[in-house]
Formats: structure tokens, C-alpha cells, sequence
């Protein structure tokens, strides 16, 4: 039994699912459901289908080089079996994924750095330029002049751990 | 899904071009064959000055079909093409 990985969207084939097309020249086309199939048959090109695998990795959403991808190689060798080599890969692969996953997670933190900043700041800009579609230009005018912003301070008593009433 | 009427390619060396499905051997009324079906057929092209020639009506095995072929493990294989291999009626090929 092999997990395959899908022509299409590169996710994993589990035993039961998708189909399998042989073309006339013998190359074996393994998809995972019928929607990476009929994409196919549409003569799609994978890397310019956004929520595929390989458009992310091609156009930098998704993490491309790391080293735990070498461990997931596909080797043709078969081994003899062992069961502390089966013991031992299996606790591995639990290891390598939570690894792997959390360095995704930061490579995509670390491509939304930023965003939130960018965001107010065009919100900011919005509201300045289109203030008038909100208020009327007249009433901009004279509510600058009746609220003067007098700046007051005011006192904020923090409660320490020991006043804070224990539960 | 092979029938009668239904042209299949030749995927061995037996220097038949193209085949015509005639009759499914089997259940009398088997309607369509599938991968590993043993069918008559009539050689509708052919490799000129080779034994097999064309209108000759031999046997075959079905070893592509465009539909689906799900195997006991649950995997499912679809082929570009329909195929055949030309055998002699013990079951041996009668290519190389």
C-alpha cells in the first residue's frame, strides 16, 4: 500500500479514493476526487489553478524549501521489514509533520507581516478622502468648530494580584 | 465497456492494426466487456503480407478500456484508448 499524491492538487491519495488515468504513453495520472479529475479533463494547468498545491509553492504562498521534504521522498527500494524501524518511523513521521506544519505557520505569519498596519492606514486614508459620503460636507464645518478636543487625562487604578479578589 | 461494433487498438505485436468487436464469449446476452474479457473479433486493419489479414475473424482479450475499471482494492483505472491482444482460442497470444 502507497499514499500517493494527487497530479493535480498534491494532496495525499488514501487506498479507495479518486482515479487513476493511464495515458497512451504510460504515464499514470493519480487523482485524489472528481474535482481534480474534471479540472483535468479541462485541460487545466495546475500552476495557474489557485488553490492547488503547486500554484501556491510557485508563486511563494506556501513553503518550498525545507528539510523536512527530504524525508518525505518517494523511494522505490523496498525494505525488509523491522518492526524497530517501523516503530521508529512512525513516532518520526509524528515528530517531522508537527515540525513541519509549524514552520509553515510561520512562513505564512511572516508573509501577512505588515498587514495589519497596511490595513488601518488605507482605512485612514479612505476615511479622509471619502469623509462625504458618510457626512455631509456643511456638517464636517461645524462640528469642527463646536467640539474643541480638550485633552483630559484620566486615571486608570490597575488592580495588582493581591488587591484582586481571589476566586 | 466494449460491445459489438466497437474498434479497439492492437497492443501486442501480432501485426493486426485495428480490431472489430463481434461477440463477448461468456453469458449468453453479455452486453458490454470489460478488462480481461475474452471477445471475437474481425480484423478490420492490418500490416500488409503478414499472417493475420483483414476480414479475418480471430479472438481477443480486452486489455484497455476508456471506462473505469475498479479493482479489488477499491482503485479505479481509466485508460485512453480501447485495446486488445489478438490470442488463439487455448488463451496464448499470437504475438511475442
Amino acid at each position: 500500500m502507497r499514499l500517493e499524491k494527487c497530479w493535480f492538487c498534491s494532496s495525499t491519495i488514501y487506498p479507495g479514493h479518486g482515479i487513476q488515468f493511464v495515458r497512451n504513453d504510460a504515464k499514470i495520472f493519480r487523482f485524489c476526487r472528481s474535482k481534480c479529475h474534471k479540472n483535468f479533463k479541462m485541460k487545466r494547468n495546475p500552476r495557474k489553478v489557485k488553490w492547488t498545491k503547486a500554484y501556491r509553492r510557485l508563486h511563494g504562498k506556501d513553503m518550498t524549501q525545507d528539510a523536512t521534504f527530504e524525508f518525505e521522498r518517494k523511494r522505490n527500494r523496498p525494505e525488509r521489514y523491522d518492526r524497530n524501524l517501523t516503530e521508529n518511523t512512525l513516532k518520526a513521521i509524528k515528530v517531522i509533520d508537527k515540525v513541519r506544519s509549524r514552520r509553515e505557520e510561520t512562513h505564512i505569519k511572516n508573509r501577512m507581516k505588515g498587514k495589519k498596519s497596511k490595513i488601518t492606514k488605507e482605512a485612514l486614508k479612505e476615511l479622509d478622502q471619502q469623509i462625504h459620503m458618510i457626512k455631509a460636507p456643511g456638517a464636517m464645518v461645524k462640528d469642527a468648530s463646536a467640539t474643541t478636543s480638550a485633552k483630559v487625562t484620566v486615571k486608570v487604578q490597575h488592580d495588582t494580584d493581591e488587591n484582586r479578589m481571589e476566586e | 465497456m466494449i460491445q459489438s461494433q466497437t474498434h479497439l487498438n492492437v497492443a501486442d505485436n501480432s501485426r493486426a492494426r485495428e480490431l472489430m468487436c463481434i461477440l463477448i464469449i461468456g453469458v449468453s446476452n453479455h452486453r458490454y466487456a470489460h478488462i480481461g474479457d475474452v471477445i471475437v473479433v474481425v480484423i478490420k486493419g492490418a500490416v500488409p503480407n503478414m499472417p493475420l489479414e483483414i476480414s479475418e475473424v480471430v479472438r481477443a482479450v480486452v486489455v484497455h478500456t476508456c471506462k473505469e475499471h475498479i479493482l479489488d482494492n477499491g482503485m479505479i483505472i481509466r485508460y485512453d484508448d480501447n485495446a486488445a491482444v489478438v490470442i488463439d482460442h487455448e488463451g496464448n497470444p499470437k504475438g511475442t
